[in-house]
């Protein structure tokens, strides 16, 4: 069975989640939309799955790979705008070929997150954080371990270092190898994605937390979607880079460090001590093995 | 330097100037408003500071920093607003305004929590 996907192009309302990369590929509770869809379309029994992609096709490409994880074949295409439903079934669907998935699920436009047509992703930064909070309870689907419920309405990663004294509140999400610093309070309704750092004494209320982002000490992040130095407020829609890297800031390694050339060699040099700085001292190695959140227990004791 | 009292100074209209800004600071009796502020940083915040900080405490019940023409501030101009509310809380009855904040610069005051200090106001 065959089944095909349109990645969303750039939308206007939601110009913060394609900062860093394709719609397509913007991190969802530690997964990104078009790997939840491909999922979904596996469990409905496709073998075969077309991506078209007019948004930066090659990060789409990395991504997915060749589709192994789902079991799946997985053909990633590169256009040069993004088509309707309709346009792509007269380009890529030969009529006479029987072989696709029943519809709906044949041919999809990743608007909103599978079995959520009601919530739409990419019309407004509320509804994108409204649609993150009703996943929340889905997104657990068979092949992910490395999350797991410890308290009703409390998920957290395997690997997530939770401070005894940090304050988890339900309903929150804590991704994979997050570290959350003593006295940090956590939700109701917070996401905290793979790799966060949540710095002592901070606080995250119906909010979103990119990952790789370090939110530092005292610091309030409320109705906001907070990835790198970017800050939006998602009831306001007001968007600010915050200029101060003790406050807000990437923790992920840029561009330039990936290269070996002097370039990278720079910017390791450049950048080496912000990063110090930025990085709690007490980062990963310094606290007691006590301390770390062992799966089925109550991290916030 | 324990037990000095910091230095004085009456405005009446004062416009400080350096090369990447302007801010105005005028004492209308009892109100001290400072206005026209087009970013808080740290090539202005330390003179902000000083200035606003001589006046105190004087005769004022009401200090009003206008922050509608700033669009930008960082850790410098936050600490130098700081310091006003510091120098403002020594003084009994003396009521501190942040007029006509920005979005951003609101999510700025929002994000270290200082909004909790000031009275903040949109005209």
């Amino acid at each position: 069975m065959k089944a095909l996907l349109i990645c969303p192009a750039i939308r206007p309302a939601v110009p913060q989640l394609s900062e860093e990369g394709p719609l397509a590929t913007t991190p969802i509770l530690g997964e990104c939309l078009v790997g939840y869809w491909i999922e979904h379309l596996a469990a409905l029994g496709a073998l075969r799955v077309q991506v078209v992609v007019a948004d930066r096709a090659e990060s789409v490409r990395t991504a997915l790979g060749d589709g192994a994880r789902w079991g799946v074949q997985i053909e990633v295409t590169a256009v040069g705008a993004e088509p309707t439903a309709q346009e792509a079934a007269a380009r890529f669907r030969p009529a006479d070929d029987p072989d696709w998935l029943a519809a709906p699920n044949d041919i999809v436009l990743m608007n909103h997150l599978p079995g959520c047509p009601e919530q739409p992703l990419f019309e407004s930064y509320a509804g994108w954080f409204g649609a993150l909070l009703a996943w929340i309870p889905r997104a657990l689907t068979l092949g992910r371990v490395r999350v797991s419920e410890v308290r009703p309405g409390i998920w957290v990663g395997r690997r997530a270092h939770v401070a005894p004294t940090a304050e988890l509140i339900a309903p929150c999400w804590i991704g994979d190898q997050v570290f959350v610093e003593p006295g940090a309070i956590i939700g109701p309704g917070a996401v905290l994605e793979d790799r966060s750092v949540i710095a002592k004494d901070a606080r995250v209320t119906l909010s979103w937390v990119g990952p790789d982002t370090f939110v530092g000490p005292m610091t309030a992040i409320a109705s906001s979607l907070a990835w790198g130095s970017g800050l939006t407020n998602w009831r306001s829609e007001s968007s600010l880079r915050v200029p101060d890297s003790f406050l807000l800031c990437s923790l992920a390694p840029a561009p330039a460090m990936a290269d070996g050339g002097p370039s990278a060699r720079a910017a390791r040099t450049v950048g080496a001590p912000a990063r110090g700085a930025a990085v709690p001292r007490n980062w990963i190695g310094e606290w007691p093995e006590s301390t770390r959140h062992a799966p089925n227990s109550n991290p916030s004791t | 330097m324990a037990g000095v009292d910091p230095p004085r100074a009456e405005f009446q209209s004062v416009d400080l100037t350096n090369p990447f800004s302007e801010m105005k600071i005028e004492n209308q009796g009892e109100c001290l408003s400072i206005s026209e502020i087009t970013e808080l940083t740290a090539v202005n915040s330390a003179n902000f500071r000083d200035q606003v900080r001589a006046i105190l405490p004087g005769s004022l019940a009401v200090i009003e920093i206008d922050l509608g023409d700033t669009r930008f501030v960082d850790s410098s101009g936050l600490g130098a607003l700081f310091a006003v509310y510091r120098a403002a809380t020594q003084c009994d009855g003396l009521i501190l305004r942040l007029l006509n904040p920005r979005p951003e610069i609101q999510q700025l005051l929002e994000l270290t929590q200082m909004q909790q200090l000031f009275e903040i106001v949109q005209r």
